[in-house]
């Protein structure tokens, strides 16, 4: 398998007022398809921003982008969307589940966009719903939902839509450390049983242990990049 | 394509959860919405009913649909511009008139009219009074007294404004002076046999009825006659109608003309009304659309977040601004469908007695309205009215939505 | 306003000015309708020329114009405002049943029509219509004499007028007050339910122009006492005859003669 995700020099920094505050300086990053890579760091490293970056769901000021070999810079944004819809799936920091859907509706949801059709949508649904054990609450509305189950729904979610790579900000960050290990195996098991790239945020050491690949950020720069030998495959 | 159909369900489906997200939110739209659209309907209808009451009135009130003079009595109705021989033009004309149309002779020439302590100018009117009675509101409009006989010389009908104004009742004497065809001046009394009452007070002061043979025989015509008038089964009918028997009686010494020709104040009444309507909707709708713009406008921000999201998942910024306009389609469905059927009710309701006027009938007359105005819905002003809230009130919503499709997904969750 | 004003003027003066006549002998037989007609008659004959003044009497204001005024028989006649100043020049013409007037103002003859010839003047008691009209009286009603009285060494006889069925008058009864040398003293209007509507009265009957003649007469609506409209003649002269140049639209621009 080949690269999914090349970035090549990218910065980018954010304006507040008339201060420019740097996020990303000259990130230069390559991960695999069907990678298991945790992105660590301090509180304000860049970390969000980076998947942010890589998702295309922020431009980079300067540098290249590209995923599945297509370059950021050069898509219009209905196809960052396409994109987007086919090819990444998310899980956010906060679970950010539409809340006048059903869990099995936000699942849904992404299918109705591509265009699956409706029962197939449905069995796929609760069967990823299944999957990460949530088939007893298929109908409740986010509200209705811990902390937990919201970010397992997301989780789905993103998932479901069968993309090449899931992009997880801090997935775990609400959990407590069972929720948020079972969390992990759920993902594990997505990586190896379907190939899914996934890249995900934390500074929970515990998390960063089932990585197989480790990049450090500081400051907006990459300070350090851990291969782990234990990779499988 | 399968998909299709279940993918506008599921789009309605959210819609409609997300416009009952904020219920009081949407309650506000839809009572401005309600509103204008009930008063655009009711007024609509009423403007619609004033106007068509005044067609009626108007045509009722000796008008009819077509009128026939010679070529020089329109511009100068004096009694040298009679139609000699009418029976022989009458004949000719009779073919192109459709199945139900009604038709009569009369006598129309300024008199004066006067009894011991008043005189006034007025029109005579000569009629054949069964035929008028088919043709004209006098039939059945005298309320004192009866109704004019055939060959009653002697007999006259007379308004109740006049009979007021001139202190005067059933059975006493008129004597009514005009100019005859020779130029001279005669008079003749006539003893009232009915009161009848119009729409307008200034009809019932303005027409005096008698017998055309009395009339003929008063003027020394003869039987020649003022003028044909024609009522025909249909308002719409009256401008066809009117120029075939133009065509049938091109190079005759007559001229045809049907109602707009004969009251062209009233032709620009109808088209006055037909802008001045349309305008009324517009100003409704402005009102409205404010209130519709502010708060679409904060539901839109309220929910950038999840704009951001839906984004980040891959839908396309043109989904967005369709899920928004959506929700607002929605909403004005909802708001135009209860509107229309409040202002529909109310129209019922208003027609069930009509709108009573006479209280100003004054000021009323003189704009040549009806006394009771009966609302009136027209399809047309209806389509109308929905069609400017339902267009105008997308293209109100197009803002916020383009805004939300524009941010980026980042913005947009950071947006609160 | 200014052609009704004129008009009410004139035909006042064609009823009171249709040129009088060669006194009659008292005739000694009462019928009344032989009496109308000598009163009525009375005033007619050839031709005359006078001077006129007219007040119209308001409770809150009063009008005064003066005006030249020809006669020849019946049915000729020409008038000229003289006074005041602002209506000099005005005059009015009438032949057989044709009228028009003249305003120098704006140098135009109009020819009335019949709708203008009948209005009555607003301000004046006079009834135009009734007034052009005075023919009526001999024509359109039957007379009964209902009394005699006597006042010095005339007999005055009452005199009661009703319209004949379906005649083209407007009053339901007239009464008159003649003096048996056929002056006509006063003439009563009364409506169709016989209620008075006005009266005309004469008075400073004295000898003018070589006849016996009122040189005041007086119309007054019933029940108003502070109005009335007043006219004097301040001269009057009778001749046998005046040419037709002065019945002319000629004259009636440059003045009568
Ligand atoms: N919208 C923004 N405006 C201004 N500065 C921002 C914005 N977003 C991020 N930053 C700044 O950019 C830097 C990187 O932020 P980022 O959110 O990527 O950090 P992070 O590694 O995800 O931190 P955390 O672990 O707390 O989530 C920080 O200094 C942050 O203050
Ligand atoms: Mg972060």
């Amino acid at each position: 398998m080949g690269t999914i995700v090349e970035c090549n020099g990218v910065s980018k920094s954010y304006r507040q007022g008339k201060l420019v505050v740097p996020a990303l300086a000259e990130i230069d990053l390559c991960v695999e398809a069907g990678g298991f890579m945790a992105l660590a760091g301090p509180s304000g490293s860049g970390k969000t921003t980076l998947l942010n970056l890589i998702g295309g769901l922020d431009d980079a000021d300067s540098g290249t982008i590209r995923v599945d070999g297509r370059e950021y810079a050069r898509q219009s944004k209905a196809q960052l969307a396409d994109l987007r819809l086919h090819r990444i799936g998310f899980v956010f920091q906060a679970y950010n589940l539409i809340p006048v859907l059903s869990a099995l509706e936000n699942v849904e949801y992404v299918m109705l966009l591509q265009g699956v059709a409706a029962r197939e949508r449905r069995r796929r649904a609760r069967e990823v719903l299944a999957v990460v054990g949530l088939e007893g609450m298929a109908h409740r509305r986010p509200a209705e939902l811990s902390g937990g189950q919201q970010q397992r729904v997301a989780v789905a979610r993103a998932i479901v839509s069968n993309p090449s790579i899931v992009l997880a900000d801090e997935p775990t960050a609400n959990l407590d450390s069972k929720t948020g290990e079972g969390l992990l195996h759920l993902m594990q098991r997505m990586n190896s049983d379907r190939g899914v790239t996934f890249i995900f945020s934390t500074h929970d050491e515990m998390v960063m242990a089932y990585a197989r690949r480790i990049v450090q950020i500081r400051d907006g720069r990459i300070a350090d990049d851990l291969h782990k030998a234990s990779e499988h495959r | 394509m399968i998909g299709n159909l279940d993918v506008v369900t599921m789009e309605l489906q959210l819609a409609w959860r997300n416009i009952w997200r904020n219920p009081r939110r949407t309650a506000v739209i839809l009572t401005a919405v309600i509103i204008g659209v009930w008063s655009m309907v009711g007024l609509g209808a009423l403007m619609r009913g004033i106007l068509i009451g005044m067609i009626q009135n108007n045509i009722d009130t000796l008008t009819g649909h077509i009128q026939i003079h010679q070529q020089a009595y329109p511009d100068d109705p004096a009694i040298e511009h009679s139609i000699s021989d009418p029976e022989t033009w009458m004949s000719a004309a009779r073919d192109a008139l459709p199945a139900g149309s009604r038709w009569s002779q009369r006598i129309r020439i300024g008199a004066v009219v006067s009894n011991a302590r008043h005189t006034r100018g007025a029109i005579l009117m000569g009629i054949d009074p069964a035929a008028e009675a088919r043709l004209s509101f006098i039939g059945t409009a005298v309320t004192e007294g009866a109704y004019l006989a055939d060959g009653d010389t002697g007999g006259i009908l007379i308004g109740r404004a006049l009979a007021q104004q001139f202190d005067t009742r059933l059975g006493r004497k008129l004597i009514l002076t005009a100019q005859d065809s020779d130029g001279e001046i005669v008079s003749r009394a006539f003893r009232i046999r009915g009161i009848y009452q119009a729409e307008m007070a200034d009809t019932e002061k303005g027409f005096l009825f008698v017998n055309r043979q009395s009339a003929q025989q008063l003027l020394k015509l003869g039987n020649r006659i003022s003028e044909i008038a024609i009522r025909l089964p249909a308002h719409e009918m009256a401008v066809p109608v009117a120029n075939d028997l133009k065509a049938r009686l091109a190079g005759s010494p007559l001229r045809v003309r049907a109602w707009p020709e004969i009251l062209p104040l009233l032709k620009a009444y109808v088209e006055m009304f037909d802008t001045f309507i349309l305008i009324w909707f517009i100003v409704v709708f402005v009102a409205m659309g404010f209130g519709i713009l502010n708060t679409t406008l904060m539901a839109v921000f309220e929910r950038m977040r999840e704009f951001g999201v839906l984004k980040a998942l891959g839908m396309r910024p043109g989904r967005i601004v369709r899920g928004v306009l959506l929700e607002t389609l929605l909403m004005l469905v909802l708001g135009i469908g209860a509107g229309n059927l409040l202002g529909l009710a109310t129209c019922w309701g208003l027609s069930i007695t009509g709108i009573d006027l006479s209280a100003m009938a004054e000021g009323v007359a003189y704009a040549g309205m009806a006394r009771i105005i009966t609302p009136v819905v027209w399809i047309r002003d209806l389509l109308r009215a929905n069609l400017v809230v339902l267009l105008l009130g997308l293209l109100v919503c197009l803002y916020p939505a383009i805004k939300a499709a524009r941010m980026t997904p980042v913005a947009a969750m950071r947006h609160h | 306003m200014k052609h009704g004003r004129i008009l009410g003027m004139i035909c006042l003066i064609f009823t009171v000015l249709a040129a009088p006549t060669s006194l009659f002998a008292a005739s000694a037989a009462i019928d009344p309708a032989a009496l109308v007609a000598a009163g009525f008659d009375h005033y007619r004959g050839t031709a005359s020329i006078s001077r006129v003044e007219m007040r119209i009497q308001r409770p809150t204001w009063q009008r005064t114009m003066r005006m030249q005024a020809w006669t020849r028989g019946t049915s000729e006649s020409l008038i000229r405002i003289t006074a005041p100043a602002k209506d000099v020049g005005n005059g009015t013409l009438k032949r057989g049943k044709e009228m028009w007037t003249y305003n120098p103002k704006v140098n135009r003859v109009l020819k009335l029509p019949p709708a203008l010839m009948s209005q009555s003047w607003m301000g004046s008691d006079f009834s135009n219509n009734d007034l052009a009209k005075s023919d009526s009286i001999l024509n359109d009603y039957v007379h009964t004499l209902t009394g005699t009285e006597n006042q010095g060494e005339h007999t005055i006889y009452r005199i009661e007028s009703t319209p004949k069925a379906d005649a083209p008058v407007v009053w339901g009864l007239q009464r008159l007050r003649i003096r048996d040398d056929h002056v006509i003293l006063s003439q009563e209007f009364f409506d169709e339910e016989l209620v008075s509507v006005k009266k005309m009265t004469a008075h400073e009957i004295q000898l003018m122009g070589g006849r016996i003649f009122p040189k005041v007469w007086k119309m007054r609506e019933t029940g108003k006492t502070e109005q009335y409209t007043q006219l004097t003649y301040l001269e009057l002269t009778f001749q046998d005859t005046l040419p037709d140049r002065t019945f002319t639209r000629n004259a009636l621009i440059h003045g009568g003669r």
